[in-house]
């Protein structure tokens, strides 16, 4: 069991694949970090020295934003928007999608699970 | 895709005009524009537009978070209609 970045504890998983599991490493970010600290794509987390996680932990808290204030970055960003008023903070206000999607259907990510609307017949043959 | 840097930012050249005038004049009069197109540029921090959605001159204080936008994202021309009970939908 390693913690790198605070909660995060990733498994007995390829060490590519387990910093994924910290919000903010994706692939590339992984790839990047173990290329740059030669550690190999086979190893494991469970194979790693105390010392190479020590220095994982250490590249991702100097050189990635990642977990917490990686979020409130995000949500800073939106805040912004919606404090603005502009179109795109109205979207994120009304909970619909932001970029351009339609609405006639679909946008159902945005906009939750369908809800029956009071009164509307269906139409029976 | 974003424009590209060695243009700069696209304004219609009328409106540095009006906002140049607008600021001499001194009085903080709306100054009603169509460009919608046209990008925030910070010497027009301050000052108000009323910016056309295709029916009316929306009024919009620029502010300095507002820098590198467009006008027309402050002037939407579209009414929304949804449904009363959407309410309870969104917001769980």
């Amino acid at each position: 069991m390693a913690r790198i970045a605070g909660v995060n504890i990733p498994t007995n998983k390829r060490v590519t694949i387990s910093l994924r599991y910290i919000y903010g490493i994706g692939p590339t970010n992984a790839q990047e970090i173990c290329d740059k600290l030669g550690i190999p794509a086979e190893r494991r987390v469970n194979q790693l020295s105390d010392d190479e996680v020590l220095k994982i932990r250490e590249m991702i808290d100097r050189d990635y934003r990642v977990e917490g204030d990686l979020r409130r970055e995000v949500a800073m960003n939106i805040k912004r928007l919606m404090d603005l008023g502009c179109y795109r903070g109205l979207r994120h206000r009304r909970g619909l999608p932001v970029h351009g999607q339609r609405t006639h259907t679909n946008a159902r990510t945005r906009k939750g699970k369908a809800v029956a609307i009071a009164g509307k017949k269906k139409v029976t043959k | 895709m974003a424009r590209s840097v060695w243009k700069g930012p696209f304004v219609d050249g009328y409106l540095l005009n009006k906002a140049e005038t607008s600021r001499a004049s001194g009085r903080n009069e709306i100054i009603k524009i169509w460009s919608r197109r046209s990008t925030i540029l910070p010497q027009f921090v301050g000052l108000t537009f009323g910016v056309y959605n295709g029916h009316k001159f929306l009024p919009v204080q620029v502010s300095e978070n507002m820098v590198g936008h467009k006008f027309g994202e402050f002037s939407p021309t579209r009414t929304f209609t949804g449904h009363s009970a959407d309410k309870k939908a969104k917001r769980g």
